[in-house]
């Protein structure tokens, strides 16, 4: 083949290669978007694949399963119990090769917590951190926090919540924290507190979407509340319709629901909103996505 | 003794100057940039996810030292018949064989602490970027954890010349330090899941692999005794008498594979 | 008088590989070098040259049979001291300079560094290597490497000098440095052992020849007799002789030899005169005339094909 022969093939095919790489890439974001998550070795044989290389192994395997999930918000898929399943044996095995590891905790409480509800799996990654990371205030901070606002169960809550405080370094508001769990038990505000605390620890730019949207929310609502208890304690009763309290001057105007739901009032005196504070319209539930368990 | 140190001097100087050390020095320098890269993606623990790439690529770069430069420096000695001018000299198969290990430790040693030099300075501008992610950390772990990297790499080195005086070919031998690197890694993992799942009767092994195992985990060297890349993440307690142990571990393991190896190279011929 | 180096009796077997038959190298091989010789290896290849000298060298162990070197038996230690080593094909470390390989040497060899910078001084400038001591081995042709070897072996000043075909690979000038090199190592009273192809190397520079055949030392010469052997032949070249004129000459002729153009009439050089005589009597004219020397390259081929037979 003549010189002039070759260098003309060699433009045809980076030509065409132009072309080629650009369908692979898109073929591959396709795959990606559709694709089922993929199976995740048991722990044991992962600890035994890592040659000694446990952490980075961790590392690698918390990075794949946050892109895979940060993929699923960003093209606005919902992840179905497939989806899910495979985040708890990532999380799972990841906290297995490395208990230490913070990210994996943070991201269990924002993503398993808030998006798949799964409250009981949560607690049980976050027990394993609690007895390995012992200097780690979060752990028990979200591990309270999800039996306070999810499970109802305020007795284990405050253990919780109590046993972060006791750890050095550990931020003040948790003493009083504490203190208000036992005293004001279930209150918005509370939640709010929380949220903004965890709100604070994340980078992820779409955990903080999905995080402050829900702070916004309940701050709105706990405005609410507080308005309400301010109504109370003025006129010894709650007003009938919360328009009210924007006439009477308690609020300047009704804050919006952030989710697009209406505004309604608990039996126990707490401010929900029909949207039920899920990315849903609240007549949908699809599979997997579970709103914020009613009080 | 000094003959011993020429052996050495001249083991040394050809290590270094191989083509080989230049592909593994860009090799780690690339995995040096993936760290600073990577360590943004993390949330929280910079720090631990630093620390981890670091030494593991010490680790790694270690091992491709030893496996395609150190073991070279024994191999080709035999392969290309230098071996019997040097051994027709006045030195002895035993100062043969230590002077050729203290050189391949020479070399790994200079190599190793020039990478090590530049994974401080990637450690300490990550932690001045990132500041308040670091906080587990401390240089002194560190320094630890790096120290036993090339602590096993040693003893990884004492397999490579130990297998280097049996096999005929360097092929040979490149593939069973390999697999010795293998089964160092994986040790202590399959022996105490075995044992955890034996108990539990998850599942069931027989005696046979069992009686396999437990003979392995004796003879094989265990190089999770020398991994202090947790404590070094997470700054945790260093235990004294821990580090004490490991050293000696490693220490006594060369020398007794050296002096093997110096017992089966006085029966060689050379053809 | 003890020879310096003595082989009695050694046999060697080599495994070739798994499943091939085992290559018996030396069968027998009885051998005695005395202080101060030059004694001349030859052979085929493939005869177990190389195999003697590694067993002289204490690098192979013989399967029966034993090495004596000064009389006693040989172990590692006693000979390397006293032994120079020039392999075949030596392959140097490639990336250290001529100096630092020298200097090597001379630690090994437990030279005083005094000593050892004179010695090389010496050698370098002895083997045209003094311009390239700071160069990589790697860097030097096949001739350079070869004298580099050389420098190698001899920089201890060692009694005894072993050389596996020190002149391959050399181009004239190279040879004709390493032949004189050999020859003031033999002036010094040096012991030499040597093998060599290049007949005519070995035939000058010998004192002794061993002829090796497959791993069995046939013949060994003195090349002083041997030359002295050969003297005396002459061949005379003629057209032709008829029968009856080659009966008349018979008593006096060695051999008829028929060739392309005529015929040769080899006589010993003593009886030379009186078959000119004779042949201007019968009026056959002489063409030509050539003296014999039994070349060691024929007798070697000879001794060969007769311990074939």
């Amino acid at each position: 083949m003549s010189r002039s022969a070759a260098l003309g093939l060699l433009a045809l095919l980076l030509i065409g290669y132009v072309f080629v790489q650009r369908n692979a890439w898109e073929d591959r974001a396709l795959t990606r978007r559709s694709s089922l998550p993929g199976y995740v070795l048991p722990s044991g044989v992962s600890r035994v694949l890592a040659m000694g290389n446990k952490g980075i192994l961790a590392d690698f395997l918390f990075l794949k399963t946050m892109t895979f999930f940060g993929e699923r918000f960003q093209t606005g898929q919902i992840p179905s119990e497939a989806d899910w399943s495979y985040l708890m044996h990532s999380l799972d095995t990841v906290t297995d090769l490395d208990p230490y590891f913070l990210d994996p905790y943070v991201f269990c409480e924002g993503v398993l917590v808030w998006w798949a509800g799964k409250i009981d799996e949560a607690n049980r990654l976050l027990e394993k951190g609690i007895a390995k990371r012992t200097w780690e205030w979060r752990l028990p901070f979200y591990a309270g926090f999800n039996s306070f606002y999810f499970q109802n169960d305020n007795a284990q809550g405050s253990a919780y919540v109590i046993a972060a405080a006791k750890i050095p370094g550990s931020p003040d508001f948790l003493k009083t924290l504490a203190a208000r769990l036992a005293y004001y038990g279930k209150k918005t505000k509370t939640a709010v507190l929380f949220l903004q605390q965890m709100l604070m620890e994340t980078n992820n730019p779409q955990l903080r979407k999905t995080l402050g949207k829900r702070l916004a929310a309940l701050e709105a609502a706990s405005s609410i509340e507080e308005a309400r208890e301010r109504y109370l304690k003025d006129f010894g009763h709650y007003p009938e319709h919360l328009n009210d309290l924007v006439s009477s001057d308690y609020l300047e105007k009704l804050p919006l629901d952030p989710y697009g739901g209406r505004w309604e009032v608990l039996t126990n005196g707490r401010v929900f909103s029909t949207s039920k504070f899920s990315e849903q319209p609240s007549t949908k539930n699809p599979s997997g996505v579970q709103p914020v368990p009613q009080p | 003794m000094k003959k011993i140190l020429a052996l050495a001097n001249i083991t040394f100087k050809e290590g270094l100057r191989s083509r080989a050390v230049y592909g593994i020095g860009l090799f780690s320098f690339f995995i040096l940039g993936l760290n600073i890269t990577v360590a943004g993606f993390f949330m929280r623990d910079v720090g631990k996810v630093t620390v981890d790439m670091n030494l593991s690529a010490l680790s790694i770069a270690g091992l491709l030292l030893v496996l395609f430069v150190g073991l070279n420096l024994i191999s080709k000695d035999i392969d290309r018949k230098t071996i019997q001018l040097v051994l027709t000299k006045p030195i002895s198969r035993y100062e043969y064989i230590f002077g050729k290990y203290v050189g391949i430790e020479m070399f790994v040693f200079v190599a190793l602490f020039l990478l090590f030099v530049i994974s401080c300075l990637t450690v300490g501008g990550l932690s001045v970027v990132y500041e308040g992610y670091f906080q587990g950390f401390v240089w002194s772990n560190f320094i630890v954890a790096a120290f036993f990297v090339y602590v096993k790499i040693s003893v990884l080195a004492a397999i490579a010349v130990f297998f280097g005086v049996i096999a005929t070919s360097s092929f040979v031998t490149l593939i069973f330090s390999f697999c010795a690197y293998i089964v160092g890694e994986t040790l202590d993992e399959v022996v105490f899941y075995l044992k955890s799942s034996a108990s539990s009767s998850e599942v069931v092994i027989s005696e046979g692999v069992k009686k396999v195992i437990a003979v392995t985990s004796y003879i094989a060297p265990n190089f999770s005794v020398f991994d202090f890349k947790t404590e070094a993440a997470y700054g945790l307690a260093l235990q004294p008498s821990r580090v004490g142990n490991s050293l000696a571990y490693g220490l006594i393991y060369i020398l007794i594979l050296l002096i093997l190896s110096t017992f089966i190279f006085q029966r060689r011929e050379f053809n | 008088m003890t020879p310096e180096i003595e082989l009695r009796g050694v046999t060697k077997r080599y495994k070739t590989g798994l499943f091939k038959k085992p290559v018996q190298a030396l069968r027998g091989v009885d051998l005695a070098v005395r202080k101060g010789e030059v004694f001349g290896l030859i052979g085929p290849n493939g005869s177990g040259k190389s195999t003697t000298i590694r067993a002289i060298l204490g690098l192979i162990r013989p399967d029966s049979g034993n090495v004596y070197f000064r009389g006693d038996q040989l172990s590692a230690t006693c000979i390397q001291q006293e032994v120079g080593y020039l392999p075949e094909n030596p392959y140097l470390y490639d990336h250290l300079t001529l100096s630092e390989l020298l200097k090597f040497c001379a630690r090994t060899s437990g030279l005083a560094r005094d000593t050892a910078s004179v010695r090389s001084g010496e050698l370098l400038a002895r083997l045209s290597l003094d311009h390239a001591t700071r160069r990589p081995l790697r860097t030097f042709s096949k001739g350079m490497l070869q004298r580099a070897a050389i420098c190698f072996a001899l920089l201890h000043d060692p009694s005894l000098v072993v050389f596996d075909e020190p002149m391959s690979g050399l181009d004239p000038v190279g040879r004709k440095m390493v032949f004189d090199l050999v020859s003031e190592l033999k002036d010094r009273g040096r012991t030499i052992f040597f093998c060599s192809h290049i007949l005519s190397d070995v035939e000058r520079l010998c004192d002794r020849i061993g002829l090796l055949s497959h791993g069995r030392l046939i013949d060994t010469f003195d090349t002083g007799a041997l030359t002295a052997s050969r003297q005396g032949q002459v061949h005379l070249k003629v057209d032709r002789l008829g029968a009856e004129q080659r009966d008349s000459l018979a008593p006096i002729l060695e051999g008829v030899t028929e060739t392309d153009d005529g015929l040769l009439l080899t006589v010993f050089a003593a009886n030379l005169a009186a078959l000119a005589v004779r042949l201007n009597q019968l009026g056959i004219s002489i063409q030509g005339s050539r003296e014999d020397r039994l070349t060691l390259e024929e007798l070697f081929m000879r001794s060969i094909q007769g311990g074939e037979k």
